[in-house]
């Protein structure tokens, strides 16, 4: 067959792989010459079972097919073919595209409809419409004049988000103009749709932290169906079973609520802030794993669920109005108190399942704790003029949030059993005490996440409730 | 048959340290963890000894001794006396991994000061987010004859 095409037109790699599979550069070439994109070639080529005897079968009768031979149809093609009610004539011209006839096969068993296929073919056909076979291709988007040639390499964590800003592709503006859902660094094309976002504006979702948050999230993700040694569980208490599905009752029922709260925020925030659509997506995927953890604890050592939560926080975090305050509230606000429920959990784990339970969850509520700190910093220092905004809306949710406290008896109560060992008067009264330790660790850990986020103040402000576990400043003197 | 062969190393020291930082630089279970990323110092203040470990993506990267100032020159550190360090450090031991009363998250929360201590509490909060990194560092060093100063 012809020598027409020079051994150097055949792209390395493309060789590499013939010679890899002892296909002669010969074969490569009738290949290229019938008009089959390099990359195709290799793709085939690659394909598992390709010998040197089916390559040369496969190209002399596509040779014969361009030659205006007849076109056969393999048997097994044909019986395939009548089974799926494929007409001979568009399998014919599939063939004469080049489709291999156990491709076709696969694509017919698979449950691909004649019309879906015809479909295929006719833009394929047009294509290869030319005159001589050859494609008629457009080409002007490899024009596109966007930053090229970029080759980052991985690191010792691999290739991350965080390591491909680079060039023009790490500038993250502070303001993003455009409203549809083009990727930051690509080129934008006229007239597409607006996406209806409306968050434009870097100060209202950013966080430094967001890339490797992302990364961290995906590396330490776990599941619950099989990293928790759920065998480990021995019968409780009857009690303490009830006080233990009480909690896993009310950590689902918020767990939910955090999901959608999330969930509903993420399509109002623009592309060119990726990094943080895709943290909290995985923070979203959290809720549902705290959801499914702990309903699966529930239903699997003899109890069930409990009863419901009041509901008053949880709901006024949904009407939030803006991101910042969602955030601020849900994920250093209610993810403290989160946190202090995690750490009880851990603490009175009775058995290595509920004790991998809470060891996870604890890593994955201080992941969201970052993203909030980190926001609501980047958030105050380049909107100054809103800080007092931010002391109002904490007015307002520590309010709630103690209020749902005081209502909530039966989650305060299942704590106390927990604390103390038991539902008697006596061990619930030193679980009592117990709890009121966990509620002043709790309220310095808050105060301490807020000044991390630069709001070292609202030690002052702090709702009363909470102020009251805080060491005094006299104290705090004295302790330094 | 093989003979198991066991480090011996004196703890609180370098040594005792890099003993556990070979053992999980070469453990498929700590990366299984996932990347890990924090400064933690280590102060054992009743006998003034104070240690810096870097732990960088899978592997722990630095151990080193250093003064009271730059232990606290971390994301956190860990501070108990020598008491409670041995006590965990036996405990590890005897039973394979830390039991529940002698993990790093319930020290932390018995310590009416916290274990993991910081001066910053978005630093901090690295105990928690790297934590089943942490306690499987310290739980790898029941593979080693430990020897207590």
């Amino acid at each position: 067959m012809s020598d027409a095409t020079a051994p150097s037109e055949i792209p390395a790699d493309l060789a590499q792989v013939a010679e890899e599979k002892g296909i002669s550069l010969d074969i490569v070439r009738r290949a290229l010459a019938l008009g089959f994109p390099p990359d195709a070639v290799k793709q085939n080529l690659s394909m598992p079972g390709v010998t040197p005897e089916a390559a040369e079968a496969f190209i002399a009768e596509q040779e014969k097919i361009r030659a205006g031979g007849v076109i056969n149809i393999p048997p097994e093609l044909a019986e395939t073919a009548a089974a799926h009610k494929f007409p001979e004539a568009l399998i014919k011209r599939a063939l004469a595209l080049g489709a291999p006839p156990a491709m076709l096969i696969n694509q017919m068993q698979a449950g691909i409809t004649a019309e879906q296929a015809e479909g295929f073919i006719v833009q394929q056909e047009a294509l290869r419409g030319g005159a001589g076979g050859e494609v008629q291709l457009d080409l002007s988007w490899m024009k596109v004049p966007t930053e090229w040639g970029i080759r980052v390499k991985p690191g010792r964590k691999g290739l991350t988000v965080g390591m491909i800003n680079v060039g023009t592709y790490a500038d993250v503006p502070d303001y993003w103009p455009y409203h549809t859902e083009m990727p930051r660094g690509a080129y934008p094309i006229p007239g597409v749709p607006s996406m209806g976002y409306s968050i434009f504006e870097k100060a209202e979702l950013w966080s430094e932290n967001s890339a490797d948050l992302y990364e961290e999230a995906i590396q330490r993700r776990w599941r619950p169906s099989s990293d928790v040694p759920w065998l480990s569980m021995e019968d409780l208490d009857p009690d303490v079973e009830k006080a233990v599905c009480q909690l896993c009752t009310h950590i689902s029922e918020r767990s939910l609520v955090a999901g959608d709260i999330v969930g509903r925020w993420l399509p109002e925030m623009s592309y060119g802030y990726h990094e943080v659509k895709l943290y909290l997506s995985t923070a979203e995927f959290d809720a549902a794993r705290w959801f499914e953890v702990f309903r699966k604890r529930a239903l699997s050592n003899g109890g069930g669920l409990g009863v419901q939560s009041p509901g008053y926080f949880h709901r006024a975090m949904i009407d939030a109005r803006a991101w910042t305050e969602t955030s601020a509230v849900l994920h250093i606000l209610a993810n403290s108190q989160l946190k202090m429920l995690f750490d009880i959990g851990y603490y009175t784990s009775h058995n290595d399942a509920e004790r991998t339970i809470f060891s996870y969850c604890l890593q994955d509520v201080a992941r969201q704790r970052a993203y909030g700190s980190q926001h609501l910093r980047y958030f105050l220092t380049r909107k100054i003029e809103r800080r007092e905004e931010v002391h109002h809306y904490l007015n307002k949710y520590e309010a709630l949030l103690e209020y749902e406290w005081e209502c909530d008896i039966p989650l305060r109560e299942s704590l106390m059993i927990l604390l103390g060992g038991g539902a008697t008067p006596e061990l619930m009264r030193d679980g009592a005490l117990k709890l009121e330790y966990f509620r002043q660790r709790w309220a310095n850990d808050y105060i301490d996440q807020l000044s991390a986020a630069g709001l070292g103040e609202r030690r002052k402000k702090v709702h009363h409730s909470i102020k009251k576990y805080l060491p005094q400043p006299e104290e705090a003197v004295a302790a330094a | 048959m093989t003979e198991a062969t066991t480090t011996k190393a004196t703890f609180p020291s370098v040594a005792w340290f890099e003993a556990v930082r070979e053992i999980v630089n070469n453990d498929a279970g700590y990366k299984h963890h996932g990347t890990c990323d924090a400064t933690v110092g280590i102060k054992i203040p009743d006998i003034q000894k104070y240690f810096k470990l870097t732990f960088e993506a899978f592997e722990v990267d630095e151990i080193k001794e250093c003064d009271e100032a730059e232990s606290e020159n971390t994301d956190f550190w860990l501070e108990q006396t020598y008491a409670k360090w041995k006590e965990m450090i036996e405990n590890i031991k005897a039973n394979g991994k830390a039991d529940l009363h002698h993990t790093l998250n319930t020290l932390d929360i018995e310590d009416p000061n916290d274990l993991a201590r910081s001066n910053d509490g978005y630093r901090r909060d690295a105990f928690y987010r790297f934590n089943q990194s942490f306690q499987h560092f310290f739980d790898v060093s029941e593979q080693i004859d430990t020897e207590f100063v």
